[in-house]
């Protein structure tokens, strides 16, 4: 028997697959070798948070912030513990604010680190991979020797942070800044500069403007399809607006200039950091709160800028020491709706590209 | 903070609708009936000078006598915010859906649809986006029981045909 023509077929990719960062699943159609559609299936690696919220006291609930987006726990907590405190009218000491923007923008920078590594990595780049992790690792042990925890510190406490950093924190930060340029110098010549990166990534998934507005895109990808926005500036919020930084934008909007967005931002946070290593002061570093929690009835909105997008944390509190609802929104949940759009007619090597330029994180995708 | 030209906007929108507004912590909530809601959005997308043009969330909420679906509105273009609360009954929990305005609500609304039970009019592909497909009950409402870890521990038992 003939076939006339060509068949269209589907493929099941996920959630077991290196390339998908997780456990995400998608199912792929395809004619020949060009993708026609993608169906993602989310929620393998659904813990319910937001049910479990309910039934903890706000104070047990911060461990379980950092394992939102786990590879930069500090910037969930953030959000989290603004937003009690904004609901509580707490204020928090000028140490403590310090240490937690050094923290968050830290995290941003092993986030993004990790997101370069693994986007080179998807394309059989094997040397940039190796040399983000080794430089991640020193953030790590940042974290480590302050917290005790690699990934998700667990740092912050309503009102401030859990303790001061110990000794030997400061001179391992101050070494760590001093070595970055010439990190960035790296990665822009062995990946960004390539021949072979630049040719895989340029023009390839282009997400239009309107488009990304459209489908509700925040971060670091909307700043690549040419917007210039950013929470941090927006609304500021702890002690965002006494530091001097830029926002970076692009306007390829393509693979590409989403990756290389994320090495302009670990600049940016490179001199957030170094202001606040400046400036920090001695004092304390938790202010007194009762022991038991009770935030008055009402609710609030918080905004933070996670590195995989805007996060944004609605807390309903009804006066008792559980809140009644906590809704978290993650970047990374809304942006799962690009792929849809901007992969069809490339190739099947190209969907593991432009998978690799969103920047999902499967903790934040399935809460 | 909330500037004096957006106050006068939804206080308009609210006289339209019928709507309350309440402001706490510096932020402006609006509460309308859920069958007004494709207006009263569409209005706030389009307000004069203070566009809040930009869904930044969508969830759902369940207060007990009836459920809310919360949509927090921003814009790209500068600091305005506001809150739209639409109520709608516990029975019968539809509400028209926004995709037609912000194509990105899909997937948030597929959540609120999978946590609460809120039927989406006019939404593209209304599935459970967490949960599976044949899972019962809506996690997120109040009254949803919890089963003993027993029970939850017991194997799914495939259905005939699968």
């Amino acid at each position: 028997m003939m076939i006339e023509g060509t068949q269209e077929y589907s493929l099941n990719m996920g959630p077991q697959h290196p390339s998908t960062h997780g456990v995400f699943r998608m199912v792929v159609h395809l004619d020949g070798e060009v993708v026609t559609k993608v169906e993602p299936k989310i929620g393998y690696l659904h813990r319910g948070l937001e049910k479990m919220a309910e039934s903890r006291t706000y104070t047990q609930f911060i461990p379980y912030t950092d394992r939102l987006d786990y590879l930069a726990g500090p910037h969930n907590s953030l959000g989290y513990v603004q937003a009690v405190e904004k609901l509580m009218d707490t204020e928090v000491p000028e140490r403590a604010e310090y240490l937690r923007i050094i923290f968050a923008e830290l995290g941003r920078i092993a986030s993004h680190l990790v997101m370069i590594a693994s986007g080179s990595l998807d394309i059989s780049g094997w040397t940039p991979w190796s040399y983000c992790f080794r430089d991640r690792e020193r953030i790590l042990d940042l974290f480590e020797m302050t917290a005790g925890n690699r990934m998700t510190p667990n740092y912050f406490r309503i009102g401030g942070v859990s303790q001061d950093v110990p000794e030997e924190f400061m001179p391992a930060l101050k070494s760590f800044l001093e070595d970055m340029p010439e990190m960035i110098e790296e990665y822009y010549g062995i990946f960004f500069g390539n021949e072979i990166a630049q040719s895989r990534m340029k023009s390839v998934g282009i997400l239009p403007k309107e488009l990304a507005e459209n489908l509700l895109i925040t971060g670091a990808n909307l700043r690549a399809s040419g917007v210039q926005y950013d929470v941090r500036k927006a609304e500021p919020y702890g002690i965002y607006d006494r530091f001097d930084f830029q926002i970076p934008v692009l306007y390829g909007c393509d693979t590409y200039d989403r990756h290389f967005i994320r090495l302009l931002e670990i600049q940016e946070s490179k001199k957030i950091i170094e202001q606040a290593y400046k400036d920090i002061p001695a004092g304390p570093v938790m202010t007194k709160v009762p022991k038991v929690l009770k935030p008055p009835v009402g609710k609030v909105y918080h905004r933070v800028e996670n590195p995989k997008g805007e996060m944004g944390w609605y807390i309903v509190s009804n006066g008792s020491t559980k809140p009644a609802r906590v809704r978290i929104r993650t970047g990374a949940f809304v942006n799962v709706q690009m792929l849809p759009e901007i992969v069809k007619g490339w190739k099947m090597q190209d969907l593991v590209t432009i998978f690799a330029s969103m920047d999902l994180v499967l903790g934040e995708v399935d809460k | 903070m909330v500037s004096d030209i957006l106050r006068v906007r939804v206080s308009e929108l609210a006289a339209r609708f019928n709507g309350e507004v309440e402001e706490n912590l510096g932020e402006l909530e609006l509460t309308v009936d859920g069958r007004y809601i494709l207006e009263a959005l569409t209005d706030a997308k389009n307000f004069a000078d203070v566009p809040c043009d930009f869904l930044h969330d969508l969830c759902g909420m369940d207060l007990g006598d009836y459920l809310e679906v919360v949509y927090q509105l921003s814009s790209l273009r500068g600091p305005q915010r506001l809150r739209i609360i639409a109520r709608v009954e516990r029975d019968n929990p539809a509400i028209n859906s926004v995709t037609q305005i912000w194509k990105g609500s899909d997937f948030l609304e597929r959540e609120a649809f999978d946590m609460f039970g809120l039927q989406f009019r006019g939404h593209p592909n209304l599935k459970r986006i967490y949960m599976w497909d044949d899972f019962e009950g809506y996690p997120m409402r109040k009254d949803y029981v919890i089963e003993s870890h027993e029970q939850r521990a017991v194997m799914r038992v495939r259905k005939e045909g699968e």
